[in-house]
């Protein structure tokens, strides 16, 4: 062909046959309208470059993915998706996906995590930064809420510094609350000056899994988590760069999650959420899903707690993963002190507030109702606790902390 | 032939006294008047002279200048009616002036004679400097709030000329109507159930001066709690009530005798700048805020209130007095309340309890951003309602009854006058320092918080007042303990606003 259909630039007739397929998957990517399913089927029933340059063309009904795509949609869908295909520089769209460490992997190719190869759901075409050989190694997942509390968020990161330190990998999706936690706790672990057999070749067993190109920081508030992930673990992603994480993208990312793992732990979560999307996936792929459990009141360990019920093996802590996976660790976990109550036991009013706090997170007067202590006595307790750094506060609401810090 | 009458005008809060000259001379007949008249004041032409002929009196026809002195203020309002047609009436020799010497007039006329009343009796007679003052008859209850005048009610310009043109004045003996007050009664604490941590704070607001917040859902009760401070406040002292008198008698009510207790307002949030705060163009009548004057001024709904309007709150919070300006004239009023407020936690209705409020961050930020970080930091008391317990509302035992905390509230209110100040929260640095001294643990446990970040250096200060108030009311002397701090530290949660957290 002397001349391309589209804007693709005459540069792709000089590129590699595997770099021209990953050129026109990248391009189809970008397509609103065409969905990681469709990519798929795209790539492995038509052929990635044919799908690209019948639909450039203008003969999208060969494709038959698309046509069925489309047929599903409404009429002005597929002239916006066939105008923007006319847009696109495929050239151009694969030199974008080359940054200094970044590496792709289409379906198919030999770099490609042999984990998710046989997945039925598998991404046409990955994008990653950092070490890709940590998909090789035993990976557990520690999903939750975004709006966890002060004991979630303490416990993913310490189950996942203690899982790390066993050998370990830790995946999650850089989301606020337990994924970042438990990002948090495993770059910990791997920063720890003892001997590093938790690092493997000098790199972190961290992997995050986005719904946005790997360029983009999202949510901002991780963008030091996002950072270093990047640069010490892997960051992992089926959106090319430059593109926004959109609402579908996140439960579509979340089935990689569960496609990378051996098992799916579930910190903290409400009744209904994206965690527990994760689970249905890793149900589907029967990867054995475990759950923490939580104070039957607590609104945060509502969904957890329906799992357990349900049948999820219980996670206490790190070991009670390990074993589910069967991996005897070098040395036994040591994040969580043995009692962490039992060093506050201060007062009797300070014990009994804590218990009450151990509980769920409450408020001032919650916990004189439930203490029946007066209300001088119950602020001084909370007062001297949090000052010790057993319990955080967060505007109205006292929570305790299992790591004796002060709140986040 | 010349007159001058003495009479008086409102702005704002204040009275200005103002003499109104008539002069009847040869021309070609017409009533002009001078003096930077107003609309409602120029339209007196045409009422003082139906009421002049109503009340079987000749009106001069020729030239009749009428000058409201000091010309070079605006004149507003339809007060110097009654002045005016006295005016008319001497001056064009159908009254004697001696019969007029010494008296001054207020009142707006009607078409039939009658003579009608005006708001702001009460500063009006303030500033009159004559003894004697006619004053519509409804009007003369309040007028008489005045001490040191003596103040006839009229009902109608006839009488006025009657009771004059006699040798021996003559005033009409009415009696007088007993006036409706306006002013509403204020409800009983005992009647709330299960907010005792309220109440407590209710209690220590009124016992300290202490601004309070109060975060919590629709149905929690808070405009019930509000509503009844009050109640816990102590009767106004002599100057306080007759400031409050003078403002609500310029604002139009009819008072009914001293105000006595604390005025309780409470505007809704789409309230204009000018109905909280004041001014208006012409006849800059107090506002909300000046009518809460030594009472409490509730803002429900705070994050709803425009912007603007509770910036312009934060200076008067300061001052205790608000300043109105405009192109011709600026007006200093009292101002001086206790702020009691009342928001939404969140959308989602579980106020950011970590685990169960559904609110993204960024939402939750977004719904508190209308609150500025200094407005919030004027509170000292923040606290969280929660909707009572349904066993509390049904079988509960009755609160405490306001009496009683009342009574705790005025011994505290005790203790502050010994320091010097009316309220605690008017103890400023050196004050607070000799006052509030702190015991090694209360020192350890603030020092601790301000290295924390838990509270900033103004937050501390106002802990330690509060913390003051707590001991006050519980009969405490010594120096402020650790409880007494940490008590004063829980009932001030931090809420986010604009600046980060208001600490």
């Amino acid at each position: 062909m002397s001349r391309l259909p589209g804007r693709t630039s005459s540069e792709f007739l000089r590129l590699a046959p595997v770099d021209r397929v990953a050129a026109c998957l990248v391009a189809l990517a970008h397509l609103p309208g065409l969905g990681p399913a469709t990519l798929r089927r795209c790539h492995l029933e038509h052929g990635a470059e044919e799908s690209w340059f019948d639909i450039v063309s203008g003969h999208h009904e060969r494709v038959v993915p698309v046509v069925e795509q489309l047929g599903r949609m409404k009429s002005e869908v597929t002239g916006r998706l066939l105008a923007a295909a006319r847009d696109r520089d495929a050239v151009a769209d694969l030199d974008r996906q080359r940054r200094p460490g970044w590496a792709m992997h289409v379906l198919g190719s030999r770099s490609y995590p042999a984990r998710l190869a046989g997945d039925p759901a598998a991404p046409a075409v990955l994008f990653s930064c950092g070490s890709a050989d940590l998909l090789a190694e035993p990976t557990v997942a520690l999903v939750g809420t975004r709006g966890a509390t002060l004991a979630g968020r303490d416990l993913a990161e310490s189950m996942a510094a203690d899982l790390v330190r066993a050998g370990v990998v830790v995946v999650s999706g850089l989301a606020l609350g337990i994924d970042g936690a438990a990002h948090r706790g495993a770059l910990a672990a791997g920063s720890v000056a003892d001997p590093p057999a938790e690092a493997i070749g000098g790199r972190v067993l961290a992997v995050g899994v986005v719904a946005s190109g790997l360029d983009i920081t999202y949510p901002r508030r991780h963008a030091d988590l996002h950072r270093q992930i990047a640069a010490r673990g892997l960051l992992v992603s089926e959106t090319p760069a430059g593109i926004r994480p959109d609402a579908w993208r996140f439960p579509a990312r979340n089935r990689i999650i569960a496609g990378l793992s051996d098992a799916v732990v579930v910190v903290e979560s409400r009744a209904a959420g994206g965690s527990m999307h994760t689970v249905d996936e890793a149900l589907a792929r029967d990867v054995p899903v475990l759950a923490v459990p939580g104070h039957p009141g607590a609104p945060a360990s509502a969904g957890t707690n329906a799992l357990l019920f349900d049948g999820a093996g219980m996670a206490r802590g790190a070991e009670d993963v390990l074993l589910a996976l069967g991996v005897v660790p070098a040395a036994p976990p040591r994040s969580l002190p043995e009692d962490p109550g039992g060093l506050a036991a201060g007062s009797p009013a300070e014990a009994s507030v804590l218990e009450v706090l151990r509980a769920t997170p409450s408020s001032l007067a919650e916990v004189v109702a439930a203490t029946g202590r007066s209300v001088e006595e119950v602020s001084h307790a909370l007062a001297m606790l949090e000052v010790a750094g057993h319990i955080g506060r967060s505007g109205a609401w006292y929570e305790v902390s299992l790591m004796g810090r002060l709140a986040r | 032939m010349l007159a001058s009458i003495p009479s008086a005008i409102v702005i704002g809060v204040d009275g200005s006294p103002v003499t109104v000259e008539v002069h009847v001379g040869n021309g070609i007949p017409g009533l002009t008047i001078v003096g930077l008249p107003d609309a409602a004041c120029r339209e007196a032409r045409d009422r003082v002279r139906a009421a002049v002929m109503a009340a079987a009196a000749d009106w001069p026809n020729k030239r009749i200048t009428i000058n409201l002195a000091p010309s070079d203020t605006r004149k507003v309002g339809s007060g110097l009616d009654l002045a005016m047609a006295v005016g008319v009436l001497v001056a064009s020799g159908q009254l004697l002036a001696e019969r007029v010497e010494g008296l001054a007039f207020v009142g707006e006329l009607g078409l039939d004679g009658s003579v009608r009343p005006v708001p702001g009796v009460v500063p009006r007679v303030d500033v009159i400097a004559e003894e004697t003052i006619v004053v519509p008859l409804s009007s003369s209850s309040d007028a008489a709030l005045v001490g040191g005048r003596t103040i006839h009610g009229v009902l109608t310009l006839r009488e006025v000329i009657d009771a004059v043109a006699e040798e021996t004045r003559c005033w009409p003996c009415h009696p007088v109507p007993e006036p409706v007050s306006t002013l509403d009664h204020i409800a009983d604490l005992s009647d709330v159930r299960g907010q005792e941590i309220l109440c407590d704070a209710l209690e220590l607001s009124a016992a300290g001066g202490h601004h309070m917040l109060m975060i919590g859902p629709p149905g929690a009760g808070k405009t019930m709690l509000a509503s009844r401070l009050p109640g816990l406040l102590p009767d106004l002292d002599d100057r306080s009530a007759m400031e409050a008198s003078r403002i609500h008698s310029a604002a139009g009510s009819t008072l009914g005798g001293l105000v006595t207790r604390p005025p309780f307002r409470a505007p809704h949030h789409s309230a204009t700048m000018v109905s909280l705060v004041g001014g208006g163009t012409d006849s800059m009548r107090p506002g909300e805020l000046s009518l809460a004057h030594a009472g409490v001024l509730f803002l429900d709904e705070l994050g709803e209130f425009a912007p603007t309007v509770l910036d312009a709150l934060r200076q008067p919070l300061e001052e205790g007095v608000i300043r109105v300006s405009r192109a011709r004239f600026s007006a200093v009023m009292p101002a001086r309340v206790l702020l009691v407020a009342a928001m939404n936690p969140c959308p989602c209705g579980e106020a950011g309890r970590p685990g169960a409020c559904r609110c993204p961050d960024g939402l939750l930020a977004r719904y508190r951003r209308r609150l500025s970080g200094p407005l919030l930091d004027r509170f000292d008391l923040r606290v969280q309602v929660d909707r009572p317990a349904v066993s509390a509302l049904l079988g509960g035992a009755p609160g405490t009854p306001t009496s009683e905390r009342a009574d705790r509230v005025l011994l505290a209110r005790e203790r502050a006058k010994e320091r010097g100040v009316p309220l605690n929260s008017q103890l400023n640095g050196p004050q607070l320092e000799d006052a509030a001294l702190l015991d090694p643990a209360a020192e350890r446990l603030l020092t601790e918080a301000l290295s924390n970040g838990r509270l900033s250096a103004r937050g501390l200060s106002r802990v330690r007042r509060v913390a003051l108030t707590i001991a006050d009311l519980g009969g405490y002397r010594g120096p402020l303990t650790a409880r007494h701090v940490s008590a004063a530290m829980a009932l001030r949660i931090d809420v986010i606003g604009t600046s980060g957290i208001a600490a």
